[in-house]
């Protein structure tokens, strides 16, 4: 019960920094002129940017609520992986890095959980437990590779979820919420394995939740690199602790096919801002087309919008379903993995 | 009903996952016998990865295919009723 308790504090403390703090923070951003267009209205309206140093403030709130809480350097990994990812993102924010700078400059936000684990060894478990089918051999190395490589991949598939009012929001929420489940039945059904790794994903629930009632249509408060680039490399963090990597992969299929499709129609990392042909355009009705253009990138929103042209809050509203079907399919593998 | 098809797309990545991961260890781990020289030991160990790597490929060129039917079924126009 204290425990239960314990978990529902690492998540209440960083959804309450993120409540007080936001509208202050916000009106100090728009007193210092920090606001871009939201392109997305017609005529488009200023949003304040980035809101990711507040996100970060509560991420690490609720990471130090996990220390003190359970103890075990998970939490202090997880501190580790949120700042670098947040440095990286701040950087890009305001002197926006190269296409193929930021991916290199995330693969740091392996470190705290690589270095941490000589320290610890139960930090990380180096196998991939699948669904019915139990453990792979543990391979240490190839195991740490790929979780490295993994950093720039899901924190740039989570900043190419960052583009309309509310996405990011919803989608870190969602996915976080899958990655929860998943964690707590291997909590519950593996021996040896800490509630500390449990404890710290409900920061990230927390902050995405509180970062919705800012960033929901319309939006108040953009999260900014800051923010996406720091929510990825967070979920990356947390699905290698909580070892749950079958589970975090299906949870965001809508997420890394959106990247795929991307990189795959551009032919490599291309900074967004500096993408030639858009995906999909605002018409004169207000509401977002996808370009019919052969030579337009392909994204998940083009796809959806080939369907039909979308207002931004139905379009929101399509994404949340494909993500909420992926989360469901998550949480069934989690079950299949652990509970049989 | 009109995100049925990325639905089915998303689906489709889902079981594939699931379906290679079958593969992957019911075929791919015990393939071939113990390897018992270093030379056995190398050449299945190569051929191992070559298989993961193909079914990874294989997960990629199926979504590619998907998507492109997809696309390509929205972005045609549709029969008009008189012909």
């Amino acid at each position: 019960m204290a425990d239960a308790g314990l978990l529902a504090l690492s998540f209440i403390v960083p959804l309450c920094v993120v409540l007080a703090w936001m509208p202050v923070y916000l009106r100090w951003l728009t007193k210092a002129g920090r606001v871009v267009d939201d392109v997305h209205k017609r005529p488009p309206t200023k949003v304040p940017s980035p809101a990711g140093p507040v996100l970060f403030v509560a991420a690490i709130a609720g990471e130090t609520v996990a220390y003190f809480a359970f103890g075990s350097l998970v939490p202090i990994a997880m501190m580790g992986v949120t700042t670098i990812a947040f440095a990286v993102g701040i950087a890009d924010d305001l002197f926006v890095l190269g296409g193929k700078t930021k991916p290199l400059l995330l693969l740091l936000a392996a470190a705290p959980i690589v270095v941490l684990a000589r320290y610890e060894p139960t930090l990380y478990n180096p196998v991939l437990t699948f669904p019915l089918l139990g453990d792979t051999a543990p391979h240490l190395i190839i195991y740490t590779l790929l979780a490295v490589a993994a950093f720039p991949i899901v924190a740039n598939a989570f900043n190419m979820m960052d583009s309309f009012n509310g996405q990011i929001s919803w989608f870190t929420l969602l996915v976080s919420l899958a990655l929860v489940v998943g964690i707590s039945l291997h909590a519950a059904f593996a021996s040896g394995f800490s509630l500390s790794h449990l404890a710290v994903a409900f920061p990230l629930v927390g902050v995405a939740l509180g970062l919705l009632f800012f960033n929901r249509y319309p939006s108040r408060a953009f999260d900014g690199d800051s923010g996406s680039l720091m929510f990825g490399a967070m979920f990356a963090g947390l699905t290698i602790t909580g070892g749950v990597e079958v589970a975090a992969m299906i949870a965001i299929v809508p997420a890394i096919l959106n990247s795929f499709y991307t990189l795959s129609s551009v032919r490599g990392f291309v900074e967004r801002r500096k993408m030639g042909a858009r995906p999909t355009y605002l018409g004169d009705d207000g509401k977002l087309y996808a370009t019919r253009e052969g030579s337009a990138p392909t994204t998940l929103i083009r796809l959806i919008l080939l369907g039909g042209a979308q207002d931004e809050e139905g379009l929101v509203r399509s994404v949340i379903i494909l993500v909420g079907v992926s989360c469901l399919l998550s949480a069934g593998i989690s079950v299949l993995t652990w509970a049989f | 009903m009109k995100l049925a098809p990325l639905i089915g797309i998303e689906i489709a990545a889902f079981a594939l996952i699931i379906f290679e991961t079958y593969v992957f260890f019911n075929v791919v781990v015990p393939l071939g016998p113990i390897p018992h020289t270093l030379v056995e030991y190398t050449g299945y160990g190569l051929l191992k990865m070559l298989l993961v790597v193909g079914l990874v490929a294989v997960w990629f060129l199926v979504m590619v295919e998907l998507t492109r039917l997809y696309t390509r079924s929205r972005l045609s126009p549709s029969p008009s009723p008189s012909s």
